[in-house]
Formats: structure tokens, C-alpha cells, sequence
């Protein structure tokens, strides 16, 4: 067969968000990947701009809905960096119980995802259904089971009541027995050995070159996770170990996530038994002082980054959020050349995509009528030359 | 055979959900369980507002609107007041964030998150007084 | 004269197409039934494939430009005749009064053709999905016909015949080849879950890589009358496994009204072909799919080799005993 350009989006069924890769294809094995991001462009950098801390944090609650608890903890932490504030130990336990299952949510349900993708329906709806258990748990702490409105500039917003505190022990006890089972079952049963194993193949120096974060990179053998090696929220107390593995392909990403749940639940088991008495917040000051500020945050999906500017005012004067998706593009783009088209939607899935966090960055030519997108090299031009421009130079 | 055990502890499983009670909770006939602390619906208590508009302003989605409302209320210290203005929620678009609440300065809360789960309306610009 | 209307009514009410229509929904209740409560959800009520049909029925039937309309309104329906007339051959309440010599072939063939509409489907209907989908449906066939063949085979070697109601009437006289013939009935239950396209072998309509394959222009009437065949290939081809290795609608003793000996058998029948679709759900439920060029190493390494091997049992067998 000749080559053929296959659509994959921006609507397909093996898409949650709208993407658009024009996959050409020599038969079933696929040549080269062309790839379109930005379509779930929101203008949410800004519209931060113009809110103040108080009414700027749902706003980012809501970048994503899986991740959204990454996006506000990384935001406030960086805020009250820039205005100095320490915030009390119970506040910050809180935040680390709420990240941690939000962790455990994001993975279940990427188990579930990756299992949907290959056909294997039962162990989605398997999955969906122990992902429950900790929407429950999270719906006891916060009181929603996404976008749980828990952080603000200064602490949480709501205290756990001890008398909780059993119930959702008891629940990980439950979950990490499911977790057991699901790692055994991911050992032994066929189809989803041969599925994942040996397909989108990143080797380590490959990851190191196209800036692979998260559990993309620690399944090439990457240590490298942002709550070791630049600690936040107290989690230098917290009891864990970074998971990785050597394997590099979608099999390795798939028994490093597993291995976070089971790290997640030892966490979260450490942080509810030695939950420190006190506040739980710290009153801000009501403007930040002038500063810039890089916040880095381990997100489900890898290396979260808020790059904010603050100039004495209520408000931010820039934000950038750079999601760990973006980083893990490319790292799609070139993993799949050799391969078959029906490893595409096992790829993809296997870096976790989200796509409303990527989508930051589109270029509209109106005078031609036509979208591109820049490539690093031209971005890196692109940007020095404007702010060259910008402040005279 | 570790394949052969792994696998049969996957038929046990899948046979043992063919007898027992699948996990679906039959909405609305079956009532969900919500628990305490739940941020659900948006409910004004009319009584207790000053008409401070603390909840308008804080508001992410600027779903509170302060309509004209006149009305003596009893405040801390046994005093009454004449409010101006009271709010008015458009319930499509509030968030469920809580703010509100959290910045209203009465006691009890003249505006508060109820913990009732369903939203539903028919009519896209419903508001709730 | 009655024996022409009689033969009408065979053919058309029961166990003819209507019948076939009803038990293919209702087979398909049943499958998503235990797909669902495997996967701890409740299912759809036993109306719900009925349901489904009557909606297809009245939406819109579109066809994509520059396509034949003709020849894409007809395929669904040729593919509906040619399962159905399979289906006259099948076992239901006893031998089936056109049963010939030879009509064991005329059964394969038959439904091998839905297969192959579907691969002419995916070529007229000019979608790149429905095209390279297309070509999945028929290297798959490829893969899976030698051995289901082969596995079918076995019994006709082992009864001497090929006719379907003589190597029914063997197994009443013998033991039931699904003990007789171990292999070629797994086989066999493997080919049928290839031919049928489902799970682990639904790669033509892989949901989440090409849309739905051949599948992706149908829409309206000739949706309908395509799932509608596929659940009446389910039930074609359960009952000639349920015939050719477990014994079909009879019982090993003969009973005495004849008409007894018929609703005897017509409930034999359906709990043969529910203990297979019993089988073949669970098998459903419980894998992944696999990749095209995968499926071919495991087709010719393991079915290839399984089918031959049990045809090399059957002749020495039958060499044995009647040499």
C-alpha cells in the first residue's frame, strides 16, 4: 500500500481531548507524525492576569480537571514564596493528603484509559471502579469529588475532622490490596503483556534529549521527580521512594505508575497518622511584593512549572504554566516512527496526555489565513528577539 | 505455571462479579450517598444579609448579582439595620467554590453551600434568592 | 402441497428468519448482560437490542458523496440473505428438512460472506478508516479460515460425511466429538470469535484506533441490517459448533410424540448455543485486543498448527478403526 495520510483527530474515538496528528502511513507501520496542539486554547494565562489571589485560584483549579489540585498548590506555593509567608504544618499536611490522592485518582485512571485503548473494557470499568473509592475520600476532605477548592494563598481552606480520619484508612487498606491485584494481573494476563510491551520505545539518552518529564522519564530510567530533588510542601518528612525502571516502553510507564499509587498510599497513610495539631492558615498580606518566581511542582503526569511575575500589586503580572504534557510531546512524535498504527493510541495514552493543560501556545496568521506551529529552535529565536524588542536592547 | 495462576485468579474474579451486586448506584431511583461537608447547592438566608456585597465581589464567576432589597435586619448586639441590597445567584453559574460563604460576615451565613448533590433545571437562567 | 407451505414457514417464521431475527437480539442481550455484570455493572433490560434496531431504523441514511448508493444500500443486504440462508442448514428442532449432502460447505461458505461484504464495504465507501479497515477484516480472514476450516473438518472426517445431519446422527451413535475431538473444538470456538470479529479479534473495528473500520459509513437502515447480521452470524455459527461438536437439538433417547421431540430439541438447542456464547463472552470480557501482526504469528503458529494437528489425530483414528 502507498503511503496514506490518516487523520487521527481532532475527533477520534481514541482521543479524549481534541489533538490533531496526520499520521502518514506506509500500510499498517507509520512514517512520520505531524502534530497540531492547540486546540483547546482557552487564553487562561490572561485571564489571570486580571484577578486578584482570592478569585485567581478556581480560575486555575480549573485547567484541568485531573490535575487541577497541581496547578492551584504550585500557584500559591509560589505566591507566598514571593511574599514570604510560612504556612502552618497541619496546612501544609493537607495539601500533601489531597496531592497525593489526586495522584491516585489520575493513575487509576490512566490504568483504566490504557486498558480502554487496547479494547480491554473490563479492566476500565475494574479500575473506574476502585478510582471511586478515592473520589469518596477526597469528597469527604474537600467537598467535591474534582476541583476540590481546597487551596488559597496562605493554607486550605478547610480542616479535617479527626473523627474522618479512620474511614479513609480503612478505604487505602481496600485500595492497596486492588492495586496488588492489579499489578499481578498486569504480570500475567496476555493481551495487555503483548500490547504494551516493546511499543513506543524511548531510550534513556532519547529521554534526556527531548526533555521527557514525569512517569515518561522514570520508566527510561530518569530519576528525576520534583518531590525529591526540590522538596515542597513539607514532603521532605514524607516516607516515599522515587519509582523507575529501565524497560523505556509503554509496559515500563505502566509498572512505574502502579508503583507511585503504592508510594502514594504509603504517603498518604504517613501524613493522616502524624497530621500535626495547629491552623491550618496563615493570614496573606494583601499584596506580593516584587518578584519573579519559577514554582515546580511533581503533577501526575511529571515536571509542573509556574513561572510568575509579581509587581506589588493584588494581581499576577505574568503567569506561565508549562505542563508536563508539553513536555512530553514530543517525546510521542518521535517514539512512534517504525511503529504500527494501532500502537498510536497506546503511545499517546502512555505519557497520560492532558490536553487542556498543553494547549498554551498558537500561532494564528490572520493574514494568511493559517495556523502553524514553532518549532524549539524558532521559539527560542522568536522569543529572545521579542523581548530584545521589548525592553530596547 | 505462574501464568496459569494469575489467570485463574482473573477468571475467579471475573465469576465472582457475575454473582455479586454490580456497583451501580440506580440514580434517581436509588438515593446518592453524599456526606457531611458536601458543597452542593446555593441557598440565601434572606434574614441575616447586611447587603455588604463581600459575596459579589469575591466571586470567581461573577454569578452574584446585588439587587435592590430593603429590609430590617437584626445584627450582633440586638440592633437593627436597613439593608439596601441583597444578592441574587445565577445557579448555571456558580462553581460551587464556597467563597461566598467563607467571606460572608454573618453568623449564621446569610449565604451558604447546602449539601444538596443535583442541579438540574430546565430553565438556563434560573436564580436562586 | 402442505409440504411446500410447511417448507414457507420453516424457512421464514421458525426457525426461519424471524426466528433467527428474535434469537439474535436475544443472544446479544445475553452477551452484553454478562459482559456488563462481569464488569460490575447493571446491563441493558432485555428490550434493549430490540430497541436499538427500532432506532436505527428511523434515523437519518446518509451516504458520503460520490459513493454508489446502490451498491452500498445492497451490501448490508446481501450480507443479512446470505447468513440467513446459512442459517436454513443449521440444526434447530431436529435435522433440517434441506439438509443435503455437501451442505456443511454450503454453511462455510455462506458465512464467509459477510466477511468479505465487509471488506467491499470498506473499499466502495472511499474513508481511509473504513479502507484500511477494510484490509484488516480480510488479512484477518486469512488468518483465521484455514484453521476454523480445517477445525470443521474433523467432525465431517470423523462422522465420513458432509452433511450436517449425519455427523449429528454419528455423534448420537458415538460420543460427542466436543470429547472426542478436544482440540478441533477449541479451535473451532477461537475461529468463530474471529469470523464474528469480536474481542481479542476485533481489529477491523478497532474503536480506538480507526473509528470503526469498515463500519464508519453506515449509517440509518444498512446499520441496522449489519449488526443485525453479525448477532444472526453469532447465532449461525454457535449452532453449527453446537451441531458439529456438541451433538445439536438432539437427545440420546428418542421421544415418542413427534412434536415433543421437537420442543425437546429446539431447548436443547438453545442451551447448547447459550453455553457457547456463555464461552465466548467470557472471553470477551476478560482480554485486550491484539495487533494485526500479531494475531498472524499466533494464527499460523499456534491455530495453524493445533488445527493440523488434531486433523492428523482424526485420520489416524478413523484410519485405525475402520482400516
Amino acid at each position: 500500500m502507498p503511503e496514506v495520510v490518516v487523520p487521527i483527530g481532532p475527533y477520534h474515538p481514541a482521543l479524549k481531548e481534541p489533538v490533531n496528528f496526520r499520521v502518514i502511513a506506509d500500510g499498517e507501520v507509520i512514517v512520520r507524525l505531524e502534530l497540531d496542539i492547540a486546540y483547546n486554547h482557552r487564553g487562561i494565562e490572561k485571564a489571570a492576569e486580571s484577578r486578584d489571589f482570592i478569585r485567581v485560584v478556581p480560575l486555575l483549579e480549573r485547567i484541568c480537571g485531573i490535575c487541577s489540585h497541581s496547578h492551584t498548590t504550585n500557584f500559591v506555593k509560589g505566591i507566598e514564596e514571593a511574599m514570604g509567608l510560612t504556612v502552618p504544618r497541619r496546612g501544609q499536611y493537607l495539601r500533601v493528603v489531597v496531592a497525593e490522592l489526586e495522584r491516585m485518582h489520575s493513575h487509576l485512571l490512566w490504568l483504566g484509559v490504557a486498558a480502554h485503548e487496547i479494547g480491554f473494557n473490563t479492566l476500565f470499568m475494574w479500575t473506574w471502579r476502585d478510582r471511586e473509592a478515592v473520589q469518596d475520600i477526597l469528597e469527604e476532605i474537600s467537598g467535591n469529588r474534582v476541583n476540590y477548592a481546597i487551596n488559597e494563598v496562605g493554607g486550605v481552606r478547610r480542616d479535617l475532622r479527626p473523627s474522618a480520619i479512620p474511614g479513609i484508612l480503612k478505604r487505602l487498606d481496600v485500595l492497596e490490596k486492588r492495586t496488588e491485584r492489579y499489578l499481578e494481573l498486569l504480570r500475567h494476563e496476555p493481551t495487555t503483556a503483548i500490547r504494551f510491551q516493546g511499543v513506543g520505545r524511548l531510550s534513556r539518552a532519547q529521554a534526556l534529549e527531548y526533555g521527557t518529564v514525569g512517569p515518561t522519564a522514570r520508566a527510561s530510567g530518569i530519576d528525576y521527580d520534583i518531590r525529591k530533588d526540590d522538596p515542597y510542601v513539607l514532603y521532605e518528612e514524607m516516607p516515599f521512594a522515587v519509582v523507575t525502571n529501565g524497560h523505556g516502553d509503554v509496559y515500563g510507564r505502566t509498572l512505574v505508575r502502579i508503583g507511585e499509587l503504592r508510594e502514594s498510599i504509603r504517603i498518604i497513610r504517613h501524613a493522616l497518622e502524624n497530621l500535626p495539631q495547629g491552623a491550618v492558615r496563615a493570614t496573606p498580606p494583601r499584596v506580593a511584593p516584587r518578584a519573579e518566581i519559577l514554582s515546580r511542582y511533581e503533577a501526575p503526569r511529571g515536571e509542573l512549572s509556574h513561572f510568575i511575575r509579581t509587581n506589588n500589586t493584588d494581581r499576577v503580572e505574568r503567569l506561565d504554566v508549562r505542563t508536563p504534557t508539553l513536555a512530553n510531546w514530543t517525546s510521542v512524535a518521535v517514539s512512534l516512527v517504525g511503529q504500527h498504527l494501532a500502537d498510536i493510541p497506546v503511545v499517546v495514552a502512555a505519557i497520560d496526555p492532558c490536553l487542556s493543560c498543553t494547549s498554551r501556545i498558537t500561532v494564528v496568521d490572520e493574514g494568511l489565513a493559517r495556523t502553524s506551529v514553532l518549532t524549539w529552535d524558532e521559539l527560542r529565536a522568536h522569543g529572545i528577539r521579542f523581548y530584545r524588542e521589548k525592553e530596547g536592547l | 505455571m505462574k501464568r496459569g495462576r494469575a489467570l485463574t485468579g482473573f477468571l475467579g474474579e471475573v465469576a465472582r462479579n457475575l454473582r455479586s451486586k454490580p456497583a451501580t448506584i440506580l440514580y434517581p431511583y436509588e438515593k446518592v450517598p453524599v456526606p457531611e461537608g458536601f458543597r452542593g447547592r446555593i441557598a440565601i438566608l434572606d434574614e441575616k444579609c447586611i447587603g455588604c456585597s463581600k459575596c459579589a465581589i469575591v466571586c470567581p464567576t461573577e454569578c452574584i448579582e446585588m439587587v435592590p432589597g430593603e429590609r430590617a435586619v437584626e445584627v450582633k448586639g440586638g440592633r437593627k439595620i436597613l439593608r439596601k441590597r441583597k444578592p441574587e445567584v445565577h445557579l448555571f453559574a456558580c462553581i460551587r467554590c464556597g467563597l461566598c460563604e467563607q467571606y460572608c460576615p454573618t453568623d449564621p451565613k446569610a449565604i451558604y453551600l447546602t449539601t444538596e448533590p443535583s442541579g438540574a433545571s430546565t430553565d438556563k437562567g434560573i436564580i436562586v434568592r | 402441497m402442505t409440504e411446500v407451505w410447511l417448507l414457507v414457514l420453516y424457512a421464514m417464521v421458525f426457525p426461519g428468519v424471524l426466528f433467527l431475527v428474535i434469537y439474535a437480539l436475544f443472544l446479544q442481550y445475553v452477551d452484553r448482560k454478562i459482559a456488563a455484570r462481569t464488569q460490575n455493572r447493571v446491563g441493558p433490560p432485555l428490550v434493549q437490542p430490540f430497541a436499538d434496531v427500532v432506532k436505527l431504523l428511523s434515523k437519518e441514511d446518509i451516504t458520503p458523496e460520490g459513493v454508489d448508493r446502490r451498491g452500498m444500500r445492497a451490501i448490508p443486504l446481501l450480507a443479512f440473505a446470505a447468513v440467513a440462508t446459512a442459517f436454513l442448514y443449521v440444526p434447530v428442532i431436529g435435522t433440517s428438512p434441506f439438509a443435503f449432502e455437501g451442505d456443511l460447505v454450503v454453511v462455510l461458505y455462506l458465512l464467509t460472506l459477510p466477511t468479505i461484504l465487509l471488506f467491499v464495504l470498506g473499499w466502495v465507501t472511499r474513508n481511509i478508516f473504513a479502507a484500511v479497515g477494510g484490509t484488516r477484516t480480510v488479512t484477518q480472514l486469512f488468518i483465521y479460515e484455514v484453521p476454523f476450516f480445517l477445525a470443521l473438518l474433523g467432525p465431517a472426517i470423523a462422522a465420513g460425511s458432509w452433511s450436517i445431519s449425519e455427523i449429528m446422527a454419528w455423534q448420537g451413535a458415538n460420543l460427542i466429538l466436543a470429547i472426542l475431538q478436544p482440540i478441533g473444538f477449541v479451535v473451532a470456538l477461537i475461529g468463530l470469535q474471529a469470523k464474528l470479529e469480536r474481542t481479542p479479534f476485533d481489529i477491523p473495528e478497532a474503536e480506538t484506533e480507526l473509528v470503526a473500520g469498515p463500519w464508519t459509513e453506515l449509517t440509518g437502515r444498512k446499520l441496522a441490517v449489519m449488526r443485525l447480521t453479525m448477532d444472526m452470524a453469532l447465532v449461525a455459527g454457535s449452532g453449527l459448533i453446537a451441531a458439529l461438536f456438541l451433538g445439536g437439538p438432539a437427545t440420546p433417547w428418542v421421544l415418542e410424540p413427534a412434536w415433543l421431540g421437537g420442543l425437546v430439541g429446539f431447548g436443547v438447542f438453545v442451551l447448547k448455543t447459550l453455553g457457547i456464547l456463555l464461552i465466548l463472552a467470557l472471553v470477551r470480557a476478560g482480554m485486550g485486543r491484539v495487533r494485526i501482526d500479531q494475531l498472524n504469528d499466533f494464527g499460523w503458529k499456534y491455530l495453524a498448527t493445533a488445527a493440523i494437528l488434531q486433523i492428523l489425530i482424526v485420520l489416524l483414528m478413523v484410519g485405525e478403526v475402520w482400516a
